[in-house]
Order: structure tokens, then C-alpha cells, then sequence
């Protein structure tokens, strides 16, 4: 009888578990993040709420200050409607001009401060032809940053 | 039985030290994301499997409501269990290849998220197992939570496409106007398949090792409940 009250109990608080995950996830999950555009759309529905923007690094904005570990940029979907970004810290890896990224933090103004920069990557894959082909271009690649 | 465990055990073991090698030596950088791409090998073969495994589950539990056979719960189990062992891998080698390439480990979007409630559903479901001690109501029992927690891997591999996600939408399964078309060149695709079907190889030896053992227990625990009356 004692190790049935025990799986009992266990169960519950797993399905518990569950039901919370479900629960939060579903909310969250159907909107992950938002575009710019409804962001801009409805300004005062997001100010001072954190909140995710996922779109893409608008050409020619990025601005990398290394001493204050500050980076700053825009994002866009369509290059004409922006969100300038300023976000503290380092700069992620894949991060480029073009990339798709997704930013969590707040609308303080017209400005969006982030506090967390993930990169979204593609699913298509590559591979260049001619240099970096091979492993050795690699890693002489990234010394060479 | 024997020796097709033996051909599988070997054949997978030598499969994956050679994927390993392939991958790591031979294979070209891919150009955006560099080195850390190299665990696609691992994760995309680990997901196709932990997809076989519980639809393997999902079949055997209806055989198994239909039929009462017990075998049919045997194979179930054991299909889960492996499953859950590589459902596991799927989460850790994600987190890792997320960790450097989105840079963060874990984020609750659609895809981790059903992704990790399928690996709770499936520990509920041994944890229901434990929690029975008729053989054959654990087995009815598991059966229904088999087919049910199946039902969450066609929403798993649809979330990318139907919610806004960080995971990208699927490489593998792309289809183009009506086309299957995988957005990878040759080079890289054909050591995926490759991992994929030495993965499967290695999923059918573990299966059946834990199929043979769950059977003999089984009779093991018949006879000594005979042996006892």
C-alpha cells in the first residue's frame, strides 16, 4: 500500500507538471514573438512589458561598441517600418547584417532594450565551393577574427 | 533471433564509427554556421528515431487492444523505452547545438516545448507501468497512454510550420510545390542518411535486446507465480 501512495503522489505531481507546461507553453507557443510591425501597430499595448521581436538585422545599422559591450542595430521585415535595438552584451556568434534574430527585453520609448539576442538560423545549409571547403581554411578562418 | 541481434549489434557499432569518421574528416564546413553544424549528425537521425520508436509504440499498443496478445505489450515496452533513451538525446544534443548557435540552451517555444512534453508523457508512462502489478491491466493501461502520447509527435514536427518558433522549419522533410526537396546540398545529405540509417540499425538491435529481456521476465515471473500456487 505504501509504494502505490508513493506512485499516486508521483503521478500527480508529474501530471501536474505537465498540465503547467502545456498550460504556459500554449500561451506562450502561439506567439513566441512578435514582428515589428504589430509591435508598432499598437504601441501602448507593449510599453513596459517584456516582450520578444523576431525579425530580421536591417542592413548597414549594426553599431558594435566593444568597450561598453553594446550593440546596436535595427530590426526590420520589410526595411521600411524598424525597431532600433539596444542590447548589452557580447555579440553572438552567427550575428550578422541580414540574419534573423529574436530579441527579449522592453520598449522604452521608440527604443526596444534587449536583454537577450538569439540568433535564428536557417534551414538551408551551404557549402562553398571554393575556400573554406576544407578544415584547415576553417580554423585559420576564425583565428583570423 | 540470436544472430540477427549479433549482425545488428555489430553492424551499428561499425556504422557509427564510421559516420563519426566521415563526419569529422571528410566532411566540408558548412558556410554559416561552421563546426557546431557537425551535430546535425547526432540530433536530426536521434529525432527520425525517437519518431520510429513511439510509432512502433503507437502500433503495437493498438495490436496489442485489439488482439490481447501479449507479445504485442512486450514490443510496445520495449520500443518505448529505447525511444525514450534517444527522445533524451534529441533534447540534450539540441540544447547544445542551440547553446551555440541561437545561444541559449533551452527556449519555450512550440517545438522544445512538445518536444519535452513528449519525454514526460513517455516517463508517466513507465512510472504508470511501475504503479500496476496486474500484467495485464499494466499492459491494457499503457496501451491507451501509448497511443495518446504518440498523438503528440505529428503536432511536434508540424509546430514549426504552425506557430511562430525560434527552431527552423524542417531541412530534411522540405517539400517544394508538391516536391520533396531538402535544402541541403549532397555532400552534406548523404552522410545524414547515412547517420539515419545506422541510427535505425542501432534502434532495431536495442529494441530487440529489450524485447528478448522483457519476454523472459515475464515468463520468469509466470513461473514463479505458478511455482508459488
Amino acid at each position: 500500500m505504501k509504494t502505490r501512495t508513493k506512485f499516486v503522489i508521483g503521478g500527480a505531481v508529474i501530471l501536474a507538471v505537465i498540465i503547467a507546461l502545456s498550460v504556459q507553453g500554449l500561451q506562450e507557443m502561439t506567439v513566441f514573438f512578435y514582428t515589428p510591425q504589430e509591435v508598432l501597430a499598437s504601441p501602448s499595448k507593449f510599453e513596459d512589458k517584456t516582450i520578444r521581436i523576431g525579425a530580421l538585422v536591417q542592413k548597414g545599422s549594426v553599431e558594435w561598441n566593444a568597450k561598453a559591450i553594446q550593440l546596436s542595430f535595427n530590426i526590420t521585415e520589410d526595411g521600411n517600418e524598424f525597431i532600433p535595438v539596444l542590447y548589452d552584451g557580447v555579440k553572438p556568434d552567427l550575428f550578422r547584417e541580414g540574419q534573423g534574430v529574436v530579441v527579449e527585453g522592453k520598449m522604452k520609448g521608440p527604443r526596444f532594450e534587449a536583454n537577450q539576442l538569439l540568433v535564428k538560423h536557417s534551414e538551408e545549409y551551404t557549402v562553398e565551393t571554393e575556400h573554406k571547403k576544407n578544415k584547415e581554411d576553417y580554423y585559420k578562418s576564425i583565428q583570423a577574427q | 533471433m540470436k544472430k540477427i541481434i549479433l549482425y545488428l549489434e555489430w553492424g551499428s557499432i561499425l556504422g557509427l564509427i564510421c559516420c563519426g569518421l566521415w563526419v569529422f574528416l571528410k566532411l566540408p564546413i558548412e558556410t554559416s554556421q561552421g563546426f557546431p553544424q557537425k551535430i546535425m549528425y547526432l540530433h536530426v537521425p536521434s529525432v527520425i528515431t525517437t519518431y520510429l520508436a513511439f510509432f512502433v509504440v503507437f502500433v503495437y499498443s493498438i495490436a496489442y487492444l485489439w488482439k490481447r496478445e501479449l507479445m504485442f505489450d512486450q514490443i510496445a515496452k520495449a520500443s518505448a523505452e529505447v525511444g525514450l533513451v534517444f527522445c533524451a538525446l534529441v533534447l540534450i544534443t539540441g540544447a547544445i547545438w542551440g547553446r551555440t548557435t541561437w545561444g541559449t540552451y533551452w527556449v519555450w517555444d512550440a517545438r522544445l516545448t512538445t518536444t519535452l512534453l513528449l519525454f514526460l508523457i513517455f516517463m508517466g508512462y513507465f512510472l504508470l507501468r511501475m504503479s500496476v502489478n496486474d500484467r495485464d491491466k499494466e499492459a491494457r493501461l499503457a496501451s491507451v497512454l501509448g497511443i495518446i502520447g504518440f498523438l503528440d509527435i505529428p503536432i511536434i514536427h508540424k509546430s514549426v510550420e504552425w506557430w511562430r518558433t525560434l527552431h527552423q522549419p524542417s531541412t530534411l522533410f522540405k517539400v517544394d510545390s508538391g516536391e520533396a526537396k531538402p535544402s541541403m546540398p549532397p555532400e552534406l545529405l548523404y552522410p545524414l542518411l547515412a547517420s539515419t540509417l545506422v541510427m535505425l540499425a542501432f534502434y532495431l538491435y536495442l529494441l530487440l535486446l529489450r524485447y528478448q529481456t522483457e519476454k523472459r521476465t515475464d515468463r520468469l515471473n509466470q513461473l514463479l507465480a505458478e511455482t508459488q500456487v
